[in-house]
């Protein structure tokens, strides 16, 4: 047996159970003690190949049985990992450029894998700190949604330690993808409580639901834009929920009425706001009520700060080492700076939005999220992202781009106008109210189901 | 493109009654001496915005002409342009004569 340094806890785990489920691929079971021993199997081939302990290893995959042994044999391995998926395989060369990958690992749709030898030498002030530690490390890329992805890279073993502690066991869809910091989480979350991982072979609505009701998850961690398809696609009529405890959002902020829809057509939903970022991973959270976005967020390892302005200031123990392509985002006193604008009441916080993002009109704030919300209360519309414009007289003014229900699409678009702007009325202030529209067909979220803030 | 006064007036007008078809507020009176601007205006600077965001949208829709009103020169003129319909008017007539359509 593997004498393991970092994964000891987790082998231990498998051990105690493993006639457990563990993976649903495709449809089929894989147990504990299938995946302990495929997690030693993959370390003996890392043994037998030409990496080294301390090289960056690209592992380009989806959630599959052997890309989830794969990354807990990296672990062990003390390699620096940059987990990658189809998602980005537009910037993949800018991905192994900025990380200096030395070797990449395909998992192919067959699960199938393939080695590669880059031919580069990665160094980096992060790198050498790790490999003089002997300590695994992981890269994650930011979205990137303005400018280049920044690669923040990780201390791996300060990272699990938080997963030592035993809780729940959960059966979770791998929603959030396998390169994403939300998906990492879900992983380590699940498989160190032996609960069981339901991949997933698309994002649909459809298809995610159907795999709640066929293998019984209990937990679907995901973002508020997929939450409101849920909604719009009506795929909860197709399939039975009843299994599903707990629905998880992070990522951006709620727009309020979707929160509420979604929590009057399922309130026997746990409904739990996260937050996290690709920079300090998952904090602990505690949504106020199922229909509250107040949360409180910190936990072990965090602590939380709020800036004069209202922005939120975050210290972890286990956050990143820093950017391998950018200046270290860290204050003198080593806080990180979210730029996520903040509420406070008492012990708990409301996220109003990037502060980039707020629309200043005539010296007044307006945040996008609030007016979404309010636009999202009418039927037909499906989507909607709301964005400043620059105006002469009030500096900016509100406009909204929206997608029409299908139904609507075909309606004279002055009465529509007319019609979403006596709805906003009466709900907003003048100013919060779009003061221009556009119609657009295409959808407005990004693969990792975040709305895509284009304009 | 060439317009008539009155032509630019009817323009205003239309975009008045889309402030008025959302007022609860008193009505905006349809008039060459409604004030849009200042003390004695019945509109706030959001309700100008609105106004002219209307009639950029009319001109848009109906003439093709793509011409944004509260530009830095409307900005910086001495008289403004924004103070009552007539003075909008006559703006947008002398404006939209020597703009691209």
């Amino acid at each position: 047996m593997l004498e393991a340094q970092f994964i000891g806890f987790l082998l231990e785990r498998f051990e105690q159970n493993r006639d457990k489920d563990a993976i649903v691929w495709r449809e089929q079971v894989y147990s504990y003690a299938w995946l302990k021993d495929k997690v030693e199997t993959w370390h003996q081939a890392l043994i037998d190949s030409d990496i080294e302990h301390g090289h960056v290893v690209m592992v380009e995959a989806d959630y599959s049985p052997s890309s989830i042994a794969l990354l807990i044999a990296l672990i062990e391995y003390q390699a620096i990992i940059v987990p990658i998926t189809d998602s980005v395989s537009h910037k993949k060369e800018e991905f192994i450029e900025t990380a200096q990958a030395e070797y990449l690992i395909q998992i192919a749709a067959d699960d199938s894998c393939q080695f590669t030898s880059l031919n580069q030498n990665a160094e980096h002030d992060c790198f050498s700190k790790l490999r003089s530690e002997k300590v695994p490390g992981l890269i994650l890329f930011s979205s990137g949604s303005t400018g280049k992805s920044k690669a923040a890279v990780h201390d791996l073993a300060k990272l699990l330690e938080k997963y030592k502690v035993p809780r729940h066991a959960l059966r979770a869809i791998t929603f959030l993808l396998y390169d994403h910091i939300g998906g990492v989480n879900t992983l380590l979350y699940t498989l160190s409580n032996a609960g069981c991982v339901i991949t997933v072979a698309d994002r649909k609505p459809d298809t995610v639901l159907a795999a709640v009701d066929k293998f019984s998850a209990d937990l679907l961690p995901t973002s508020p834009t997929f939450i409101n398809l849920i909604l719009i696609s009506e795929a909860y009529q197709r399939h039975q929920l009843t299994s599903l405890k707990t629905v998880t959002y992070g990522t951006e902020p709620m727009p309020e009425s979707t929160l509420l829809r979604f929590n009057k057509q399922f309130p026997h939903i746990k409904l739990l706001q996260t937050y996290g970022l690709s920079e300090l991973g998952i904090l602990r959270s505690k949504s106020k009520d199922n229909d509250s976005l107040w949360v409180k967020i910190g936990g072990e390892g965090f602590e939380t700060r709020v800036t004069g302005d209202n922005i939120l200031e975050i210290k972890a123990y286990s956050g990143m080492l820093g950017y391998l392509n950018a200046p270290s985002p860290y204050t003198e006193d080593g806080w990180f700076h979210t730029g996520d604008q903040v509420e406070v009441d008492g012990e708990y916080m409301r996220i109003l939005g990037r502060k980039s993002e707020i629309i200043n009109v005539g010296g007044q704030k307006v945040y996008p999220a609030e007016v979404e919300s309010v636009l999202q209360q009418l039927d037909f519309i499906a989507e909607s992202e709301v964005y400043g414009e620059k105006n002469a007289l009030l500096g900016n003014v509100v406009c909204a781009k929206l997608r029409l229900n299908t139904l609507a699409a075909e309606q004279d678009k002055k009465t529509l106008k007319r019609q979403i702007k006596q709805h906003c009325s009466q709900s907003l202030e003048s100013f919060q109210v779009p003061a221009k529209f556009k119609f657009d067909d295409s959808e407005q979220f990004s693969p990792r189901f975040k709305k895509m803030r284009t304009l | 493109m060439i317009f008539e006064n009155n032509q630019i007036q009817t323009l205003i007008f239309q975009a008045i009654d889309e402030l008025n078809a959302l007022r609860e507020e008193e009505l905006i009176d349809k008039s060459p001496s409604t004030a849009l601007y200042g003390q004695a205006s019945p509109l706030d600077s959001v309700d100008l915005v609105n106004l002219l965001l209307s009639i950029e949208e009319f001109l848009e829709d109906e003439f093709d002409i793509s011409f944004t009103i509260a530009n830095e020169k409307a900005m910086s003129l001495k008289n403004s342009p924004f103070k009552s319909v007539a003075s909008l008017t006559d703006y947008l007539t002398t404006e939209l004569a020597t703009a691209d359509s």
